[in-house]
């Protein structure tokens, strides 16, 4: 290909188009953005979010125990607890949540078919690490740990 | 005190999940920002975006009936778009790597993998505060640069099968 016959790209500088902020305010909030005070306040934000979020996180474990029959919503379901069950301090629910997703994503993409006790096996472990009062336990870590074991295994089979 | 700097900003949040729209206007008001929209799917936040302005966008990944990386397109691409180079930040559960590259080559701004903290979600505000980028229009996609790490001294030769002239917007 010669210099000349290479496709032209436009590039539009930062100074060319409008900006988030005006650079008296992006300086501004910049400081806003590193200063402890606004920690303090998101951190008091996320702690208020948190019994609200822990419910519905549980309503989701039970949508996925409904769903054995149903890939599709039970995927979703899945899919809303390892979004933001670490974020209410679940632990160890998001990351089982986070290997039966990736076991599901990654099994569809190859064609090949779901094995449903891997499933169940994942679905049983969340819903229990779930309602455990504390979910970080080291039984579910462990329990967490042996399930990503294993769906790696499988994968690694069927790839 | 916070909030200086953001106080005027308007933000767009496009989730389907409420609970995470709350946690993300939470974390945007502990910030100082005010004027938060929100959308349940893409579809819904294009006509807010036609209705009302916005500065930045949080947008989930997977929605229904239009998921992000189709509203990505559409805020880039369409000729009605409001505003083509307005910063969007993709918050998604969907880390694989194929996705990650779907949503950079659909034209978001930042890619924020769920879950969700407050100091990573601030990271990619600063980000977009402090370094904006460069916008690309070429055959097939039109968003901010893709190379992040541009070495503006380097001397060496083109090796990229995608190395081409370049030219500043007039």
């Amino acid at each position: 290909m010669t210099k000349n016959s290479k496709p032209k790209v436009q590039l539009i500088p930062p100074g060319a188009y409008p900006q988030m902020l005006s650079k008296p305010r992006a300086a501004r909030a910049l400081r806003t953005l590193q200063a402890p005070e606004t920690a303090a306040k998101a951190q008091v934000a996320m702690e208020a979010a948190m019994p609200a979020m822990r419910a519905a996180i549980l309503q989701y474990v039970e949508e996925m125990e409904r769903s054995a029959d149903d890939m599709t919503r039970l995927f979703e379901a899945a899919h809303e607890i390892r979004g933001f069950a670490e974020t209410a301090g679940m632990i160890t629910t998001g990351r089982i949540a986070e290997v039966l997703c990736r076991y599901m994503d990654d099994i569809t993409r190859f064609g090949r078919p779901m094995d449903t006790t891997i499933v169940a096996l994942h679905v049983s472990a969340i819903a229990r690490a779930a309602r455990a009062e504390d979910d970080n336990v080291r039984t579910g870590q462990a329990v967490a740990a042996e399930l990503a074991a294993l769906v790696a295994k499988r994968l690694a089979e069927q790839s | 005190m916070s909030g200086p700097g953001f106080e005027n900003l308007k933000a767009l949040i496009v989730e389907d999940n409420a609970h995470m729209r709350s946690l993300l206007r939470a974390l945007l008001n502990s910030l100082g920002v005010k004027d938060i929209a929100e959308a349940g799917n893409g579809q819904i936040a294009i006509e807010l975006l036609r209705e009302r302005k916005s500065d930045l966008v949080l947008t989930d990944l997977a929605m229904k009936p239009m998921d992000g990386l189709e509203f990505t397109r559409y805020v880039r691409n369409n000729d009605h778009s409001p505003n083509p180079f307005v910063p969007i930040i993709m918050i998604s559960g969907h880390t694989e790597k194929y996705r990650v590259e779907a949503a950079r080559d659909a034209g978001v701004t930042e890619f924020l993998a769920k879950p969700i903290t407050a100091h990573n979600l601030f990271a990619r505000i600063a980000e977009i505060v402090e370094r904006p980028r460069a916008f690309v229009r070429c055959d097939g996609y039109f968003g901010p640069d893709r190379r992040r790490h541009q070495n503006d001294d380097y001397t060496g030769p083109w090796r990229r099968k995608d190395d081409f002239q370049t030219t500043e917007a007039r």
